[in-house]
């Protein structure tokens, strides 16, 4: 752990500058969307959220939460550095298993996911006061976590999680065109229901990372495209696709393990192939 | 090939459709069409269905508590941290 955090600067600079949109109740949630990255969707999405929600989400409470301490309006500008401090550890230390459990879908184990997070919350602490209380502080300490991690472990520094859609074998996607046409039965969908925790877990590994992460933010944690475009650092319609693709091969590899454990007949297309995914992967 | 085109003129574009149905990313009248399109189509509702299924799996498997320590590793860890006034 000391030696991974030794190489990182603590330097507020190392942590991405950050212009959500507020979350408080009340206003209206509206997201721009970039119609030429999007160009092959469906302009309707292009009107997301054009209405507010009837109650507030709790990401919503929780950022009007923020904007106060003890019922008073927060005053960044002049707040102590212990006022600062309380105010993370009661504002930000809530997420430490959620960023825990997205940690292990990037560092692949509990000791460097570990790190992982202790890092994020370091970089995220030493740059809070850069931290515009009320826009959605989760996503702000994911944008950080996927930092870190691009930082850490992957010594890409400063560019953005690239796709590595160049990288996926031609037969990958191939194979997911292929089954999508199958389609699969209620009985399927009753069938994957019953796979274990683990094949799920080994099935996103197997997938390359940019769509497992995209699949992770949106399917797990809820995210809106627009929060995983600024978390993951890449414009709207690239978020779509990987969604799209990341969901497709997850659905295959489900498919094929549900296969393998017998839970329904294998299909024509074969579920051999799945297993040789990672060592595959580039 | 899907026999259905209520949503889309292709696998993949009804695919999209329900990936943003459930993401939350269509407007109210696209989300009343999609969900009446549902209602009558087997077909559609069928993949529907096991994207429903796999979301929930995926919640389900992947929400994991940090170790007991890690909380207080975080904690002390910031505590020695010298602040600076920004």
């Amino acid at each position: 752990m000391t030696q991974v955090l030794d190489r990182t600067e603590l330097d507020a600079g190392s942590v991405p500058t950050w212009d959500a949109a507020p979350l408080v109740p009340g206003v209206r949630r509206k997201v721009t969307v970039d119609l030429n990255a999007m160009s092959t969707m469906d302009p309707a999405v292009t009107a997301k959220h054009e209405e507010p929600p009837a109650s507030p989400t709790p990401a919503e409470s929780a950022a009007a939460l923020e904007t106060e301490v003890d019922g008073r309006p927060l005053d960044v500008s002049n707040e102590s550095a212990e006022e600062r401090r309380v105010r993370f550890e009661r504002d930000a230390m809530q997420y430490v298993d959620q960023l825990y459990s997205a940690a292990m879908r990037m560092a692949r184990n509990p000791s460097d996911a570990e790190d992982l997070v202790q890092e994020a919350y370091t970089k995220a602490f030493s740059a809070f006061h850069q931290y515009k209380p009320g826009t959605n502080l989760k996503a702000w300490l994911y944008r950080i976590l996927t930092n870190t991690y691009i930082n850490l472990y992957r010594k890409r520094q400063r560019e953005p999680l690239q796709s590595n859609s160049d990288t996926i074998e031609d037969w990958q996607l191939a194979r997911a065109e292929s089954h999508t046409s199958s389609g699969l039965r209620s009985a399927e969908a009753e069938a994957l229901d019953h796979l274990p925790d683990s094949d799920v877990k080994r099935a996103l590994q197997a997938i390359p990372e940019e769509f497992r992460l995209a699949v992770y933010f949106a399917d797990v944690e809820g995210f809106a495209y627009k929060e995983i475009s600024d978390i993951m650092n890449t414009p709207i319609g690239t978020v779509m696709s990987r969604l799209h693709r990341g969901r497709k091969m997850l659905r295959d590899m489900l498919a094929d393990y549900a296969a393998e454990r017998g839970f329904r007949a294998a299909t024509e297309s074969g579920a051999a192939a799945d297993s040789n995914n990672q060592e595959n992967r580039k | 090939m899907s026999d259905c085109q209520g949503l889309g003129d292709c696998d993949d574009a009804r695919m999209q459709r329900i990936y943003e149905y459930l993401d939350g990313a269509l407007t109210h009248s696209d989300i009343a069409e999609i969900k009446d399109h549902l209602d009558s189509c087997p077909e559609c509702l069928e993949q529907y269905d096991l994207e429903c299924v796999i979301r929930v799996m995926v919640k389900r498997s992947c929400t994991e508590a940090a170790p007991e320590n890690l909380k207080n590793s975080i904690l002390d860890r910031i505590h020695s941290i010298r602040t600076v006034e920004a």
